[in-house]
């Protein structure tokens, strides 16, 4: 290196850092999740989830209100009428090294969603075949009719990768990725933050307004609240529900909520003697009071839940909630051949202070039915792969739809044999089970909304679970920071998000 | 007898033990006393402060906290007591043993001790309750595997010099039995120190166990052991701090009085003359 280029870079550096220290803005987020893994296709976790969708793009995606998908790389597509061929015309969009989206990258990421290494390689098989006319645009092909995949193309785990740099890298393309979204992985430091910063590429022009973004990973709640007023961090994600209405009094400090796409329940395991049994699991759902949870557990932030099914689209309004009704449990339990009750053990994530308070609530209120409940607590990893390998007899949990089509989830829900076999509780229901493999090939339309509706009133009746309820998720903010919040689908967008000091 | 007596002489030791003794009667009374259950739910009374009818007011769930603070001495004070006189009983036989005995027995023995000693304590009992899974009966072996080394070299220490003093060799004349010697001669001397070193170890056990039920490795709820209570009043703790301080305070005022006890025993038993 000469001596003059030497000087000139040395120049040009401390130019450009004086630039950034005038203008560099830096959002910065406390979140509950330490992300497992920024492979699109290996993770099922929010904290890893919510990271990929800030670094990647997906053809199509959710819009704000949660009811429509909206262009993300794909500016227009049309679906034909027999749901047979799906065609995208792709956006000018480049990947955050500069260089451009190509209908190759996107046939190689689908393909790879669909492959036998992906965890949800099943959303992605029934497209058997690709086209590529040009470099922008594709068409997909499948051999049967399958609703559903158009949606699952909004998913996390269709996220488009460059298939040059995933192919050349392997699995240590995933610790530094490149993506078309709005940020860029600077650096992970695991269980401690994730710092982004903008993707120069990025194809909504002048987006995202913030030059950085720093995801902190702080999982005791409180502890982000603390945080927030200290101005260590911008945005809390899920301060404790019982400190909402503390913090809305703060001045400088605005909170947000929505109900997201979630439900939350107790699973219980059928293959357990007194589960088994029907009755005994419409008892345990009468023996519940769920005003009260609602009340003293939420903080008043939830809603009644009337089956394991977030209320999304297709959702049925008219269907009641089990109402509180002790005796009518008791005597349910009689008719069941457990006049005195029986003894159940219960897991709980003991990482969440909502879900224990929950369990200690779920607790008083089946010892009045003579329901003695115990309760084990868990690290949320022995607490999923307890149930996952059917060791339990009842566990405290949810579940919350990535996508806006409910195909997702009652499929996880409520469908055996599938994925989890009915959420691990190994329940099973042909009619339900023959109409999830007719909605898949019925187009979108009030056939189809009629099928979810009857699956969902035959999940409600079989009760395999105990429904509890559909919780608010909130967030607490700087009343400097605009345009933050979390969508029905329990991300967030950060492009949009403006610091007005 | 006598040695309660002597420890109810020295002005610590019966601080300390009418402070237990109060705990223990406050314990044993809140059933037939407190007007509150301590374990139902009324969501209506939740989070209300000190009053006359709630003298430590209510959590969030609209529980009493006296009453749950004072049933939770049951719980602290039976694992601890376990926890502390259970390996003590054990180290002692095995300090006896090696410091009567020597030679490749005590090298043996003392051996074991170095490998168990050579674990941070906490990384220990955290391991074995993370392998065998949360639950009392798993927090008693997590804390029998770890505690007893400390009385085993503390009575060995003590057994070695006893073992030479002149009254101990004019057992060897007399032609005492071991098991005569070791137990009714060497034993009563060699345990004072440990018995002294086990007050201190309760109030360690008191706040390990409620650190462990603080990382949900210990006792599970709804048990109102104190370590519990405070876990579940972090999230109140700037609405209700009612919920936080008693349980503490609790756990303080069990520290004090096995301190106070621990400085009156080491009076009470030191030898006169």
């Amino acid at each position: 290196m000469t001596r003059l280029t030497f000087r000139a870079l040395l120049l040009a550096s401390t130019l450009s850092c004086a630039a950034f220290g005038a203008q560099a803005e830096t959002l910065r987020v406390a979140m509950g999740y330490d992300p497992v893994s920024l492979d699109p296709i290996a993770t099922s976790d929010n904290g890893s989830i919510w990271t990929q969708l800030l670094i990647f793009d997906t053809l199509v995606r959710p819009d704000a209100s949660g009811e429509k998908l909206e262009p993300g790389l794909a500016e227009s597509w049309t679906v034909s009428d027999d749901g047979l061929t799906i065609s995208f015309a792709l956006r000018d969009a480049k990947f955050s090294d500069g260089t451009p989206v190509t209908a190759e990258d996107v046939k190689f990421s689908i393909e790879r969603a669909a492959s036998k290494e992906s965890s949800w390689g099943r959303f992605y098989r029934p497209i058997t075949s690709f086209d590529i006319p040009d470099p922008h645009h594709i068409v997909m092909h499948l051999a049967q009719p399958f609703t559903p995949a158009f949606n699952n193309l909004a998913l996390f785990a269709a996220a488009i990768l460059p298939k040059a740099q995933v192919e050349a890298k392997g699995a240590a393309f995933f610790d530094a990725p490149v993506g078309s979204g709005p940020f860029v992985l600077r650096q992970w430091t695991r269980g401690a933050s994730i710092e982004l910063t903008k993707n120069p590429y990025y194809w909504q022009k002048g987006k995202p307004a913030v030059d950085e973004a720093v995801l902190e990973v702080v999982t005791e709640p409180s502890a982000r609240v603390i945080k927030l007023e200290a101005g260590e961090v911008d945005v809390a994600l899920d301060p404790p529900l019982n400190q909402l209405k503390e913090l809305k009094a703060k001045p400088g400090i605005t909170t947000g909520e929505v109900i997201p796409y979630r439900a939350d329940f107790v699973q219980l395991n059928t293959r357990y003697a007194p589960l088994g049994n029907e009755k005994v699991r419409q008892a345990l759902n009468y023996a519940i009071d769920k005003s009260a949870l609602i009340k003293g557990v939420l903080y008043g932030e939830g809603k009644p839940a009337a089956s394991a099914m977030p209320v999304m689209a297709y959702a049925d309004p008219d269907l009641k909630p089990y109402p509180y009704d002790p005796a009518k449990a008791k005597a349910l339990l009689a008719e069941a051949g457990y006049p005195d009750g029986f003894e159940a053990e219960m897991l709980v994530n003991s990482g969440i202070a909502t879900q224990r308070n929950t369990a200690i609530a779920l607790q008083a209120m089946l010892a009045q039915v003579g329901v003695k409940l115990k309760i084990q607590m868990l690290e949320n990893g022995t607490q999923w792969s307890t149930t996952k390998a059917g060791n339990y007899q009842m566990s405290l949990s949810y579940a919350t739809s990535d996508t806006i089509d409910p195909d997702q989830i009652i499929g996880f829900v409520a469908v055996n044999p599938e994925r989890a076999n009915a959420y691990h509780t190994e329940w099973k229901n042909e009619r339900l089970n023959e109409l999830y493999a007719q909605e898949r090939q019925t187009v979108n339309g009030p056939e189809r909304g009629a099928m979810f509706r009857e699956m969902i009133q035959i999940l409600h009746d079989g009760a395999p679970f105990i429904y509890l309820y559909h919780p608010a998720t909130a967030w607490a903010e700087k009343d400097y920071v605009k345009g933050f919040s979390v969508l029905p689908t329990s991300n967030f967008r950060l492009e949009d998000v403006t610091i007005q000091k | 007898m006598l040695v309660l007596k002597n420890l109810l002489r020295s002005r610590a030791g019966a601080v300390g033990v009418a402070m237990l003794a109060l705990m223990l009667a406050g314990a044993a009374l809140v059933p037939v006393l407190s007007p509150w259950d301590g374990y139902a739910l009324d969501f209506g009374a939740a989070m209300q402060p000190p009053s006359l009818s709630h003298w430590f007011g209510t959590d969030n769930f609209g529980r009493d906290i006296l009453t749950r603070v004072l049933t939770g001495a049951l719980f602290d004070l039976r694992i601890a007591v376990i926890c502390v006189f259970g390996p003590m009983a054990f180290g002692t036989l095995v300090g006896l043993v090696a410091g009567y005995f020597g030679g490749r027995v005590d090298a043996a023995l003392m051996r074991l001790t170095d490998v168990v000693w050579a674990f941070p304590f906490y990384v220990l009992v955290l391991a074995i309750v993370g392998v065998l899974g949360p639950s009392e009966a798993n927090l008693y072996i997590a804390f029998f595997v770890v505690n007893w080394i400390g009385y085993a070299r503390i009575v060995r220490g003590e057994t070695i010099l006893i073992a030479r003093l002149e009254y101990i060799e004019a057992t060897r004349v007399l032609r005492f039995g071991t098991f005569r010697v070791l137990l009714r001669h060497i034993l009563p001397n060699a345990v004072t120190p440990a018995l002294v070193y086990a007050m201190s170890d309760v109030v360690l056990t008191v706040q390990a166990v409620a650190a462990l039920s603080f990382f949900g490795l210990g006792v599970q709820p709804p048990a109102p052991e104190w370590g519990i209570l405070i876990v579940e009043s972090i999230d109140y703790m700037r609405e209700a701090p009612w919920m936080t301080l008693f349980p503490g305070l609790a756990i303080v005022w069990i520290g004090i009085a096995f301190s106070l006890m621990g400085e009156g025993l080491s009076t009470a038993l030191k030898p006169k003359g």
